[in-house]
């Protein structure tokens, strides 16, 4: 129940100020390879810096520790294997997301102002979700662990 | 910064309300508020496990397609515990948000730019590339915020991977 009025209430805050600031991970990057313009750049880095900043806080706050420092525990890549299917796997979502012209957040954000051809991204987005899960998963998944 | 560029009424409170009236513009703040949300709805208001919980499109939309699918067709497909008992609804309310922030400033308009067929086949692409990694983008930086080496290796990749996009978009406009 909270669940799901937390993610609700979450999603609603970044939705709107998505659509104010027109911002999308992916374009930071775009923007500056094409027309050196760092303003969304400085978004994802604003993003990333606070994500550092408060999660450190709350563990101070809370007082608990998730591995060595700031690195938590779990979370390295087992092998080289592990590196080289994370970073392939990265390279083709950075890859195909940039053809289609902007994040999956940025996707729902201009589903919601009235893009039709973010419906039809999203329309592929949650039909691959069932398929990876049920078909590709349980051949693929073990990879990046 | 020409179209929303407020006008001076001059003195200092009415450039102070204008600054703030224009914050929700900025991405930097944008940048700030998602990665705050984030991390205290993932690690205070139950929207964990798995860590870095609190934002994702991939992820969250994945929970709720197989969480409907798997309470109305009885098929047993992967939800993450978080979102197990109760459906992740972030993806819904970003829309909803998007679709409130855009008829109030009167935005909202229905566009076809065309290629409906290849945003679809990409849409498709980029859901089972960004679980595969793990989290859409937005989730990978948050990811990495929490200190989680795997986030920050898919980061990398999706950065060189915009990069090439981007040289590779640009070479074929050109020829």
């Amino acid at each position: 129940m909270t669940v799901s009025l937390v993610s609700l209430a979450v999603g609603c805050i970044a939705g709107y100020l998505g659509q104010r600031s027109r911002m999308c991970t992916i374009g930071g990057l775009r923007d500056f390879v094409l027309v050196r313009d760092t303003g969304l750049l400085k978004g994802v880095a604003a993003m990333l810096i606070t994500a550092w900043v408060a999660f450190g806080a709350i563990r101070l706050i809370s007082g608990s520790s998730v591995g060595h420092g700031l690195i938590a525990a779990g979370t390295t890549p087992s092998g080289w294997t592990a590196v080289a299917a994370l970073l392939a796997g990265g390279l083709l979502l950075g890859f195909i997301t940039t053809l289609s012209g902007a994040c999956p957040l940025r996707q729902h954000v201009l589903a919601g102002q009235g893009r039709i051809g973010a419906w039809s991204f999203l329309a592929g987005f949650y039909l691959a979700a069932v398929v990876y899960t049920s078909w590709i998963s349980p051949h693929i998944a073990s990879w990046v662990l | 910064m020409t179209a929303g560029t407020a006008t001076r009424r001059g003195g200092a409170d009415g450039d102070l309300r204008d600054r703030m009236l224009r914050l929700p513009r900025s991405p930097i703040f944008y940048g700030i508020v998602v990665a705050l949300s984030a991390a205290i709805a993932g690690e205070w208001l139950g929207v964990s496990p798995p860590a870095a919980y609190g934002i994702c499109s991939a992820c969250h939309g994945r929970d709720l397609a197989d969480w409907i699918l798997d309470h109305t067709e009885a098929t047993k497909l992967f939800v993450s515990p978080a979102g197990a008992s109760w459906p992740l609804l972030t993806v819904v309310g970003v829309v909803i948000g998007s679709l409130a922030a855009s008829t109030r400033n009167r935005e909202f308009r229905a566009i076809d730019l065309g290629g409906n067929l290849r945003q679809f086949a990409l849409g498709a692409g980029v859901m089972c590339a960004a679980l595969f990694v793990g989290g859409c983008p937005t989730r990978l930086i948050i990811r990495t915020g929490y200190g989680d080496l795997s986030g920050l290796t898919a980061l990398g990749g999706v950065a060189t991977g915009v990069v090439l996009a981007t040289l590779t978009t640009r070479r074929v406009a050109r020829r």
